[in-house]
């Protein structure tokens, strides 16, 4: 092993400094009031959890999460998302005081990272839970909130990519004969792997009617014109017909520019078991977010009452907002010996105005030009000088 | 609506291959394009702007986003393990992963050696079916690696098989079939669909 030098961070750790701090936190504020308007609850769960509870029920995969050893022999793992650890406090103790419950939270969580080794481990994330409620209108308010979130952060280009986890499984599973074909394609659409999802249907010698409905499937759904498109594939199908009912709650609201739905659309995220969605933004080579309906996770948990949430990336999102240079005035006193008192006193008088102020020594100086360069107003007190 | 798009290309054979695919299908491009030390191509008419990377990079360019759409060999999008969008097998360059040796030899019982340029397909290909192994990762010549006795298999890739006849080498073991691929940006893919289904429907009517 390399020896680490002293200026090192472990793989993926990052410093935050001073203008993206700021970046981050004013970011925060808006989601927190936003979400809060809208009757949310911001809760907060600890960064440790047991990897068997937690960490086996979460969605990431085992080779990303950070595990370590507590003093009596428990495996633990630092949070790898927020949904899980909610659905475990909702489940064990809050549901009982008020269901539906509708959570958000903004923390930080933990992904150790296998490739280039500067990615992000840490990262902050945004988001909402609403638990215990199946309805169509609970998957409608979650997605509502994503546009309206984007638009309050100023976005303007942006699209959320709507997908149904049942639905895709039923049409995969109706035109294949096993269940490794059908996972193995399930696996080619996480992967979006469209030349590789052809190549299986060829290879797996289905007969020729399976095998062409799935070919025109991924024809058809990646160009979707209607969800009444996908009804040949299946009929009469719950998921569809929700799926119509979802459509028509968004249009309800003059939002349909903002959402595309694409029925190959498929997650790693095996917990998410209806609706599902990814959210895009020019700006960001990357998804800022995810989100959807998983009642899957629940049942790990021991509940039925079902669940739909969405996540956001902070440093996704930080890519996608409209640079704008952040004006503030920062006015710095220098002041002698002497002169201590009146410093105090003209800063509380600038502070009061609003100003940031920073009261600094001459005499503690090294390079007095160097540093007053870094603020917008300078403010000297010399000895025996007049105000 | 039409927004400028970023094509990212691999520099040299595979480019002229896939640029005249493009003028087929139709894109106003020009039929000589001075392939100098320029990096970076535009296309106004279009609203097309190429960049011109090494094979082994078109996918981090497109990954990151800077590139929409890009060009790649299937053997690098093995190798790597990017987050993008494979959309359509151009099926042009095709050649296809191997292991080759010297003939009738067998394998080292204990852990053979294995030289490549591509360890983790090697690795992968190994580990699925049941054979511990060693990987030399090595940058080129692979084929030289058999013959002064580093390594007891290759891993590269075989187009018309002559390279190994010509250093006395045999193929052994198909591991996959290679072709380039059109590959997309998982942001742009939605954000810029219409543009990125159309070029693909049209190269799809001109695909072999």
């Amino acid at each position: 092993m390399s020896s680490i030098k002293k200026f090192e961070k472990p793989l993926g750790m990052r410093d935050t400094f001073p203008p993206i701090y700021e970046k981050i936190e004013r970011t925060r504020q808006i989601g927190r009031q936003f979400l809060r308007s809208r009757g949310f609850d911001f809760i907060e769960t600890p960064t440790l959890e047991y990897y068997d509870t937690v960490g086996k029920a979460s969605a990431i995969s085992d080779a990303s999460l950070f595990k370590l050893v507590d003093s009596q022999g428990n495996t633990l793992v630092l949070r790898p998302d927020m949904t899980t650890p909610i659905t475990r406090v909702a489940t064990s103790k809050l549901l009982k005081e008020k269901i539906p419950l509708r959570l958000a939270y903004s923390a930080n969580v933990f992904r150790a990272q296998q490739m280039e080794g500067g990615r992000p481990a840490e990262f902050g994330q945004m988001g909402i839970e609403i638990i215990g409620d199946k309805s169509v209108y609970a998957d409608a308010e979650v997605l509502i909130i994503v546009i309206e979130l984007m638009k309050e952060f100023g976005i303007e280009s942006f699209k959320l990519t709507i997908g149904h986890a049942g639905v895709l499984h039923d049409i995969l599973n109706d035109y294949t004969d096993h269940d490794y074909q059908r996972e193995t394609l399930q696996r080619l659409l996480v992967e979006r792997n469209y030349v590789g999802f052809e190549e299986a249907v060829h290879e797996f010698d289905l007969p020729v009617t399976k095998a062409n409905a799935l070919l025109e499937f991924i024809n058809e759904a990646t160009n979707l014109a209607a969800i009444e498109d996908m009804e040949k594939y299946v009929r009469k199908n719950d998921g569809v017909e929700y799926m119509k009912q979802l459509a028509k709650l968004i249009e309800a609201c003059n939002l349909s520019q903002y959402v595309s739905f694409d029925f190959t659309l498929s997650s790693h995220m095996n917990y998410y078991t209806g609706m599902l969605f990814e959210i895009f933004a020019s700006g960001s080579g990357f998804p800022l977010g995810n989100g959807g309906r998983y009642d899957g996770l629940l049942n790990l948990f021991g509940s039925d009452v079902g669940a739909t949430g969405f996540g956001i990336r902070i440093d996704r999102l930080l890519e996608a907002l409209p640079k704008e240079e952040m004006v503030e005035e920062t006015v710095c006193i220098l002041f002698e010996d002497e002169e201590f008192n009146r410093a105090l006193e003209l800063a509380n008088k600038l502070r009061q105005q609003g100003a940031r102020v920073t009261v600094q020594a001459k005499e503690g100086l090294i390079n007095k030009d160097a540093f007053t360069k870094l603020f917008s107003r300078v403010v000297e007190l010399s000895q025996g000088e007049e105000q | 609506m039409n927004s400028e798009l970023t094509i990212a290309m691999p520099k040299g054979r595979i480019f002229e291959e896939a640029f005249q695919m493009l003028i087929d299908a139709g894109f106003q491009l020009p039929e000589e394009v001075e392939m100098s030390r320029k990096l970076m191509i535009e296309i106004p008419e279009e609203n097309i702007r190429f960049i011109l990377a090494k094979p082994m990079d078109v996918p981090v360019y497109v990954e990151h986003g800077v590139a929409d759409i890009g060009i790649a060999g299937k053997d690098v999008l093995l190798e790597q393990q990017r987050i993008v969008h494979e959309l359509l097998d151009l099926k042009i360059s095709k050649c296809h992963i191997a292991s080759a040796g010297l003939p009738n030899t067998e394998m080292d019982e204990i852990a053979p050696r294995i030289a490549t340029k591509y360890p983790n397909i090697a690795m992968n290909y190994y580990k699925g079916i049941g054979e511990q192994v060693e990987i030399i990762e090595l940058n080129g010549s692979i084929e030289l690696a058999p013959m002064i006795g580093l390594a007891d298999r290759i891993v590269d890739i075989v187009s018309t098989g002559r390279t190994l006849k010509e250093n006395g080498l045999v193929e052994y073991e198909h591991i996959a079939d290679v072709s380039s691929r059109l590959i997309a940006n998982p942001v742009s893919y939605r954000m810029k669909n219409a543009r990125i289904q159309e070029i693909v429907s049209r190269l799809k009517k001109i695909v072999k």
